[in-house]
């Protein structure tokens, strides 16, 4: 994770296009500005940004699922939950599915564990949208190298 | 619904406009019904001749919720990014698919056309 550049997750472990499913690993920093302030002596992940990290996660699993053709916005958040405290230095596995594909938005349910216990849960709503731009592909190819996307599955 | 004396059941076409009516009336009660509950809009604002944006007041946002109510209620899914486009195009009008006894009568096309082809 590079949370002051918004890369809130780190590898794809798993990518089951049959199943609908994903599950990424996340490591969260040891060291980040945010955690300065939030709090002091006592450093811990800000809600927003792990549901930011369970938002990503699903994001990946339906681009793969419309092969690039759109992108998905976040929409709405629903259900969010925040279990436990995370922090500094803990190994996220966030894990995301999904519960309906409509036309133009898909919903997903997202999780984050830390050593198999459950951290963190949101139901998430996407809008899905063509790529604003043509420079948008390459820029999001890049992001795919960085978390081991299977991009050869997908041709540009 | 006219009773059930001899002169209804010598008119059979009453009863069979008397069942389109129900079914009609039960696929806007149900969307009606989701919309009140999702966007927390009084029930009984809400009626067949209501524009879903313009009278209503529905976002795009709120939308996206109600379509997900409805595609799970009837098994079928809202061709929004086509009817968007359309209207884009100047090739429909909002008034075809948000009003929503127009709404209604695409479900319940949707809802036929999947029955067939099951």
């Amino acid at each position: 994770m590079q949370l002051e550049y918004f890369q809130l997750i780190d590898r794809i472990l798993d990518l089951n296009m049959d199943e609908k499913k994903i599950t990424v690993e996340a490591q969260v920093p040891q060291h980040s500005t945010i955690f300065e302030g939030h709090f002091p002596g006592h450093p811990i992940m800000p809600g927003v940004l792990l549901i930011e990290s369970m938002a990503q996660t699903s994001g990946w699993l339906l681009i793969a699922l419309m092969k690039f053709e759109r992108m998905p916005f976040l929409a709405a958040v629903k259900e969010a939950k925040m279990r436990g405290f995370v922090t500094p230095g803990e190994l996220l596995t966030v894990e995301a599915g999904i519960v309906h594909e409509g036309s133009g938005y898909a919903i997903t349910e997202a999780k984050i564990r830390v050593d198999g216990k459950l951290r963190c849960n949101a139901t998430i709503t996407f809008s899905l949208i063509p790529p604003p731009n043509p420079e948008f592909r390459q820029y999001m190819d890049a992001v795919a190298k960085r978390i081991d996307f299977p991009l050869q599955a997908f041709p540009s | 619904m006219p009773g059930h004396d001899a002169r209804t059941l010598r008119r059979p076409g009453i009863y069979l406009q008397y069942i389109k009516g129900l079914v009609m009336s039960s696929t806007f009660d149900q969307v009606a019904t989701i919309i009140a509950e999702t966007c927390d809009i009084p029930r009984d604002t809400i009626t067949p001749e209501s524009h879903a944006i313009d009278d209503l007041g529905i976002d795009s946002l709120d939308f996206l919720d109600i379509a997900f109510a409805i595609d799970k209620a009837f098994g079928i899914k809202l061709p929004l990014e086509k009817w968007t486009q359309e209207v884009n195009d100047g090739k429909a009008t909002t008034e075809q698919y948000f009003v929503l006894k127009n709404l209604c009568a695409r479900i319940d096309e949707l809802v036929a056309a999947k029955t067939a082809s099951a």
